[in-house]
């Protein structure tokens, strides 16, 4: 197992979260492609952190801190999520355009 | 004495500033006599001057005497230079003669009006305003620049004005006095000109400049002709010729030792006098010298006719001087210049005479009217008897002055042009005639108004003293200055060497024609001159042996006794009954030939045509062409403003528009409110750039 498999492997899963990120209409849905993206960048993180400083525990450290981050930031987008629900009683993207211009 | 000549106008000049700021108004002053202390110093000038030339021992003219009063830097014909602006005394013989008649004939004025203006409100000022008109007549009598002489012109003009309305408290002076400074200054514009135009050709207001200028013929003879007819119209309004003539009569309304030297003697000469100073210029024009000629000849027989019929002494004095000016006048225009002068002097000795006499009269018996006067003889002896002096001599009997005067001018006239010289014998039958009148009105026979009579006495000394002096010169200053060709030595005619026009320029530098009225040789000065272009000189021949004593011993006697017989009785039924057959003719010599109403007349016209011109500008030019134009003007301001409105601004809203739409439309495209969309946007233009920057 070299590192490319390991990269190899972060970008899919990155991509996939983008795709998920773009297609998904339920607005969950998005933020479950976006914990995707942070799993594919921790994957990235330690696959790193083990090949090319195999004494060093920085990225191991940093994936841990990363996970906490991404933990209470879906927090928050639960939370908008919930708001967003009560107001309006649908959580498809597609029904918000209050930015449109 | 000759250095001296340039005091003689400014003596009387400073002495009338003295007297009119120096002490107060007040009836009994003192300061006249300061006056009269000038007038005599530059009466005995004068005298001097006139004796030494008489005997010999100085010859006239005299050099040039100038100063520089200013100058001013000038270009002509590209080179530029300094042209000095002279004044200055130029004393010729005939100005010799004249400054001594004008101090004279003052001098006994001013000392007649110490008596005659006596107890007067503005005593002192008389003197003032008498003295500084002498100054100006004697300026213009030595000037030897003609414009300096018109400035002084023009203050003669002032003085007389201010003399005439004296007493200006009377409606009647103030009108004559406008009248005199108007129609005088009509006359004068065409003086100045005439001054402007030979200084246009000449370049110079010099006498002896403009005279070299003559005197080669470098002056075209148009421009002569203009200039000598300019002239002549000024002559015309200071000297009271005809149609001009009208201020003379009415300008009795001033004190009458004024009108003595101011409108008898001295001023009215002024014109004869422009006109002999620069008779060069008639002498180029021929034209204008019978244009003067027959204007003197109507002015003559005009004025005389006006005499025949009035009763007012000093009106018949009036038109007396008219009538004689115009004799003047004739007499030059006649080619008679050394005529002309003369009688300008003798006249003044004896018109003097007559108006100091006519004052001592109206002092004595208190009215013009000569109804009311008669059998003064009795009581005004010296009155008397000098006025019969005057009258002899006005009507041209010998020995007495005017006889000479008066001969010379008749032949002037009989050389020239028959048709001038008979009317001109019978105008001075009609002189002897009136004048005759008016001695035998007031002197003679018995008293019409006893009243009168009964209080009038003879005058004081200081007025019969100048009359006997004046009528020691009336009685014999012809017959002396006739001896021994004086007189023409005197007053010699001047020449012009070529006539204008002619290209031959007769230049040869021995011909020194640098002074005007020059020596008797004349035209045989500029020898290179061919004969042919000097001006023709008149026929030199006498009246006929039956003229000439025929005239003074039958015929003016004859007219003489006419008027005694018709006017010796208390009511002359005669003459009445004459005039009442020819009434028409009576009420147009009443009415002085209807010239007051011919100006009259011509002022209304003057009125009519300028409110005719203002009803033009008001009504016509700024109706339709300032109003129309204003009017088209915000027509097409209107129409600008429709198509700006319209197509103008509508194009560049609707180029706003579009791009407005544009963007909105744009805008509308890709900004649906989706984040997701946006996202993808981001994402998109992420995955670019890393690629371009990645793979350089």
């Amino acid at each position: 197992m070299t590192l490319a498999h390991y990269m190899t492997v972060s970008a899919l899963l990155f991509l996939i979260g983008i795709f998920g990120a773009l297609t998904r209409r339920n607005i969950i849905g998005i933020l479950m492609s976006i914990e995707l993206m942070f799993n594919a960048a921790n994957l990235n993180l330690a696959a790193f952190d083990r090949f090319l400083h195999p004494q060093g525990f920085i990225g191991q450290t940093t994936a841990i801190f990363t996970m906490t981050v991404a933990a209470a930031e879906i927090v928050v987008g639960l939370a908008l999520l919930l708001a967003i629900y009560r107001n309006t009683d649908t959580v498809y993207a597609e029904d918000f355009h209050l930015l449109r211009g | 004495m000759i250095e001296y000549a340039y005091l003689i106008p400014l003596i009387p000049a400073a002495a009338s500033l003295i007297i009119l700021f120096g002490g107060k108004e007040d009836p009994h002053s003192k300061m006249p006599w300061l006056g009269i202390l000038a007038m005599g110093a530059c009466f005995l000038m004068s005298a001097a001057i006139l004796w030494s030339f008489a005997a010999g021992t100085l010859s006239l003219p005299a050099p040039e005497t100038n100063w520089d009063w200013f100058a001013f830097a000038t270009s002509v014909g590209g080179s530029h230079f300094i042209w000095p602006m002279k004044v200055g005394v130029l004393i010729d013989a005939p100005a010799a003669v004249l400054l001594f008649v004008v101090t004279l004939v003052s001098l006994m004025v001013q000392v007649y009006s110490i008596a005659y203006m006596h107890d007067d409100v503005r005593y002192k000022r008389y003197f003032a305003f008498v003295s500084f008109f002498t100054a100006a007549m004697l300026g213009l009598v030595v000037s030897s620049n003609l414009l300096v002489g018109f400035m002084c012109w023009e203050l003669m003009g002032l003085t007389s004005y201010l003399l005439i309305g004296f007493w200006f408290e009377r409606e009647g002076p103030c009108e004559a006095q406008k009248k005199a400074f108007m129609t005088t200054k009509l006359g004068d514009s065409g003086l100045y000109l005439a001054l402007l135009l030979i200084y246009a050709k000449v370049g110079s207001f010099q006498l002896s400049q403009i005279y070299y200028s003559f005197n080669h013929g470098l002056v075209a003879p148009a421009a002569a002709t203009v200039a000598a007819l300019g002239i002549l119209l000024g002559a015309m309004g200071k000297s009271a010729q005809a149609p001009l003539m009208i201020w003379l009569p009415d300008a009795m309304e001033g004190p009458t030792p004024g009108s003595a030297l101011i409108h008898a003697a001295t001023m009215v000469a002024a014109g004869i006098l422009v006109v002999s100073k620069t008779y060069f210029i008639f002498l180029a024009a021929p034209a204008a010298m019978e244009a003067a000629a027959w204007i003197g000849l109507i002015t003559a027989f005009m004025a005389a006719a006006m005499a025949l019929v009035s009763y007012d002494i000093k009106r018949v004095l009036a038109f007396s001087t008219v009538s004689q000016l115009g004799f003047m006048m004739c007499a030059l225009g006649c080619g008679g210049f050394t005529a002309g002068l003369f009688h300008l002097t003798t006249h003044a000795f004896f018109k003097a005479l007559l108006f100091l006499g006519a004052g001592s009269v109206i002092h004595a018996v208190h009215t013009n009217d000569m109804r009311q006067m008669g059998g003064l003889s009795k009581k005004m002896m010296v009155t008397f008897l000098t006025m019969t002096v005057a009258v002899l001599a006005i009507s041209g009997i010998p020995p007495f002055a005017g006889y000479y005067s008066k001969d010379m001018i008749l032949v002037a006239a009989w050389n020239h042009d028959p048709r001038i010289f008979w009317p001109l014998l019978l105008t001075a039958l009609m002189t002897a005639f009136y004048m005759t009148r008016l001695l035998v009105l007031t002197f003679v026979g018995d008293d019409r108004d006893h009243e009168r009579h009964h209080h009038a006495h003879e005058s004081p000394a200081l007025i019969t003293v100048p009359l006997v002096v004046l009528a020691f010169f009336s009685l014999f200053a012809g017959f002396a200055l006739t001896r021994g060709g004086f007189i023409e030595r005197a007053l010699p005619k001047p020449t012009i060497a070529v006539m204008p026009g002619v290209t031959a320029l007769a230049a040869d530098a021995s011909a020194k024609p640098l002074l005007p009225a020059g020596t008797v040789e004349g035209s045989t000065d500029s020898a290179g001159a061919p004969a042919a272009s000097a001006p023709a000189p008149e026929k030199e021949e006498e009246l006929p042996g039956w003229l000439a004593y025929g005239i003074p011993f039958l015929l003016v006697p004859g007219a003489m006794l006419l008027a005694v017989v018709m006017y010796r009785g208390p009511k002359f039924e005669t003459a009445d009954s004459i005039r009442a057959t020819f009434a028409p003719i009576a009420t147009l010599l009443d009415r002085r030939w209807y010239l007051d109403d011919l100006f009259l007349w011509l002022v209304k016209v003057g009125d009519g045509t300028a409110a005719l011109a203002f009803w033009i500008d008001d009504n016509v030019v700024d109706r339709v062409f300032v109003d129309g134009w204003g009017l088209l003007m915000r027509i097409f301001s209107e129409i600008s403003r429709f198509f700006d409105d319209v197509f103008v601004d509508a194009a560049v809203d609707g180029v706003g528009g579009l791009g407005t739409d544009l963007g909105v439309g744009l805008r509308s495209l890709v900004q649906d409110g989706q984040v997701q969309e946006y996202l993808m946007y981001a994402a998109i233009a992420f995955s670019l750039a890393a690629t371009l920057i990645l793979t350089r």
